[in-house]
């Protein structure tokens, strides 16, 4: 779905929006994670052939952006986080207006019009102008402008901003349900439980620069933690991470009685080491269980690298 | 049928979805269909009434000269008779009815680009397979076909009118040949001007009120300036006076029906004047597509 190797974008002041970006994401639905000011708009320009990179290369859908940067936008579907619906004018006609604008012919953009916004829960309010739309149901039209052209890969930049707990989860199970018709998402977001919740794969930038890029299930289990509770003796949490680290395993209190062990270099043999540490050491085990690390502790940390 | 449940209007359904394996063009279809949708816009079409009334009354207004000038040489043609202070007009002066031209472009060149921007409508456009030129020359080339349309049917209805009212049609078209091509080569002259010069004030500005009145500021002041610089300049007339943009216009178009300058025209007396108005029209045209192309040669998301 994006193929980029050594992409770079600078501008002509201040540091580079993007630093030698080399990924190989497949299609499907990925995340596409990093604070303000990470890189991801830049990203989203790049993916639209909206601006050439400064070095390195791009390609989207299996289509080389620098060759042919305007005829790739005919392959996308873009949703911006901003408000961007001319406020006067029906669901109906936006959205087959935007149909028409990718390529489509008026008849089928009408018809593909109606369609689209039947699957976004818009079909009785189509005829209504957008000025009149709650939050929720604006998102949606966007989402339909989006879909209309039934592109390849749709970008949605923070799809769920400003929706009430009810829209977004029904924003999230509409962008779940879009890679079962065969269309790919990038998710740009800086809400890591939506990115969890919906996508498969995960490409985290910071400053420019990659942090972490892959499926969501392999990174949840790579960068595991087993929590381990033990007593017996007043500073035992202390002297079982000493040994641990003497046989290799680096860990960190999690507060007086329990103790969390990083298993991403040791895996599954791990649970054993820990098992033999605490009776060698004659301490009482409590509790030894897998504890999986949300996204959010994930991106903190190799941010924070 | 069952009525909808209490709380359930606002759900979303799962009613399928088709993949669309149709024909899919590019950017010459974009560019079409933002055309299209730029020529609705101006003319009100798919909007309210209220947005309906004022093109379709400047057209109606723009053809009571050619009604007026058929229907008196209607009425005189058996019984010819002299009528004080009426003069029929001319092929020529029909193409300088310009000022309710003006109006329109100052009053719909802001409506078609200025939301684009202020709704932030551009980054949307621009996701599609569209360039900035692509962009300018939908824009351009819908104010453009409007005025052209708005400034030509009249014409073509005092053509008609007045070939239908002469002696003998066929011997009026043969006489009058010759407008055939003038008056679409210089209704174009005039349309593309207006436009380009129209959308590329009004894309300076978000606010349509704003770009409305810096149309018809630049008219009205540049035409005030070169009166006073024509009138300090005596009779001999001055080179300054291409200053006057709304003018160029009809200096080309006198060049076009007459080939040469007109007699009223400020310019006439300044030697090298019709290559100077051809040249200043050149350069506004060219400075107003320069201006609108660096205004939409990157649009952020």
């Amino acid at each position: 779905m994006l193929r980029a190797a050594g992409l770079t974008k600078a501008y002509a002041s201040g540091p580079p929006a993007l630093s030698g970006l080399t990924v190989d994401v497949p299609p499907g639905s990925v995340g596409l994670v990093g604070a303000n000011g990470a890189g991801k708009t830049t990203l989203f320009r790049l993916m639209l052939g909206l601006m050439p990179p400064t070095g390195g290369w791009i390609e989207v859908a299996g289509h080389h952006v620098a060759a042919d940067p305007v005829g790739v936008r005919s392959r996308l579907g873009y949703m911006p986080e901003h408000d961007c619906l001319p406020l006067d004018q029906t669901a109906s006609d936006i959205v087959s207006t935007f149909g028409e604008l990718a390529g489509l012919p008026a008849r089928a953009a009408r018809q593909r019009a109606s369609d689209v916004l039947d699957l976004v829960g818009l079909d009785e309010a189509r005829f209504r102008p957008v000025g009149g739309f709650s939050t929720g149901m604006r998102q949606r039209t966007k989402l339909a402008q989006a879909l209309v052209a039934d592109p390849q890969l749709v970008l949605l930049d923070e799809p769920t901003a400003g929706l009430d707990p009810l829209g977004r989860e029904e924003m999230l199970d509409l962008v779940a349900r879009l890679a079962g018709f065969g269309i790919s998402v990038m998710l740009a977001t800086h809400l890591l439980d939506d990115v969890q919740r919906v996508c498969e794969h995960v490409l985290m930038i910071d400053h420019g620069h990659l942090v972490l890029e892959g499926p969501i299930d392999q990174l949840m289990q790579t960068t595991g933690l087993l929590r381990v509770e033990v007593g017996g003796q007043p500073d035992a949490v202390a002297v079982l991470a000493a040994t641990l680290a003497e046989r290799g395993l680096d860990s960190r209190p999690a507060d007086e009685h329990r103790l969390d062990v990083d298993t991403t270099t040791a895996g599954e043999a791990a649970a054993d080491t820990v098992r033999d540490a605490v009776a060698d050491l004659g301490l009482r085990l409590y509790a030894l269980s897998t504890r999986h690390r949300s996204l959010d502790d994930v991106f903190l940390e190799q941010a924070g690298r | 049928m069952s009525a909808v449940p209490p709380g359930l209007s606002g759900a979303v359904y799962d009613r399928g979805y088709r993949p669309y394996t149709g024909p899919r063009g590019g950017r010459r279809e974009a560019t079409w269909a933002l055309w299209r949708l730029s020529v609705r816009r101006a003319l009100g079409l798919r909007r309210s009434w209220r947005q309906k009334v004022f093109p379709w009354s400047l057209l109606a207004i723009a053809t009571v000269p050619a009604v007026v000038n058929v229907g008196i040489g209607y009425a005189i043609k058996d019984n010819p008779m002299e009528i004080p202070d009426f003069t029929f007009i001319t092929y020529r002066e029909y193409v300088g009815v310009s000022t309710a031209l003006l109006l329109f472009v100052a009053l719909t060149a802001p409506d078609v680009v200025c939301p684009d921007r202020s709704q932030r409508v551009l980054p949307l456009l621009f996701s599609r397979p569209l360039t900035g030129t692509d962009y300018v020359a939908a824009k351009v080339g819908a104010i453009s076909a409007i005025v052209f349309g708005f400034a030509f049917l009249p014409q073509v209805v005092l053509f008609v009118g007045q070939m239908l009212v002469s002696d003998g049609a066929l011997d009026y078209l043969a006489d009058n040949a010759a407008v055939l091509w003038q008056v679409p080569v210089s209704v174009a002259l005039l349309a593309v001007y207006y436009g380009a010069i129209g959308v590329a004030l009004a894309s300076l500005t978000d606010r349509r009120i704003v770009g409305g009145v810096a149309i018809l500021g630049l008219a009205l002041v540049t035409s005030a300036v070169a009166g006073i610089i024509v009138a300090a300049a005596g009779d001999g007339g001055t080179p300054l006076a291409v200053v006057n943009v709304l003018a160029l216009p009809l200096e080309v178009r006198d060049l076009v029906f007459l080939g040469h300058l007109g007699r009223d025209s400020d310019l006439s007396g300044v030697e090298g004047g019709g290559v100077l108005a051809v040249l200043a029209y050149l350069l506004v045209l060219g400075s107003a597509i320069a201006v609108l192309q660096r205004r939409y040669r990157e649009v952020a998301l």
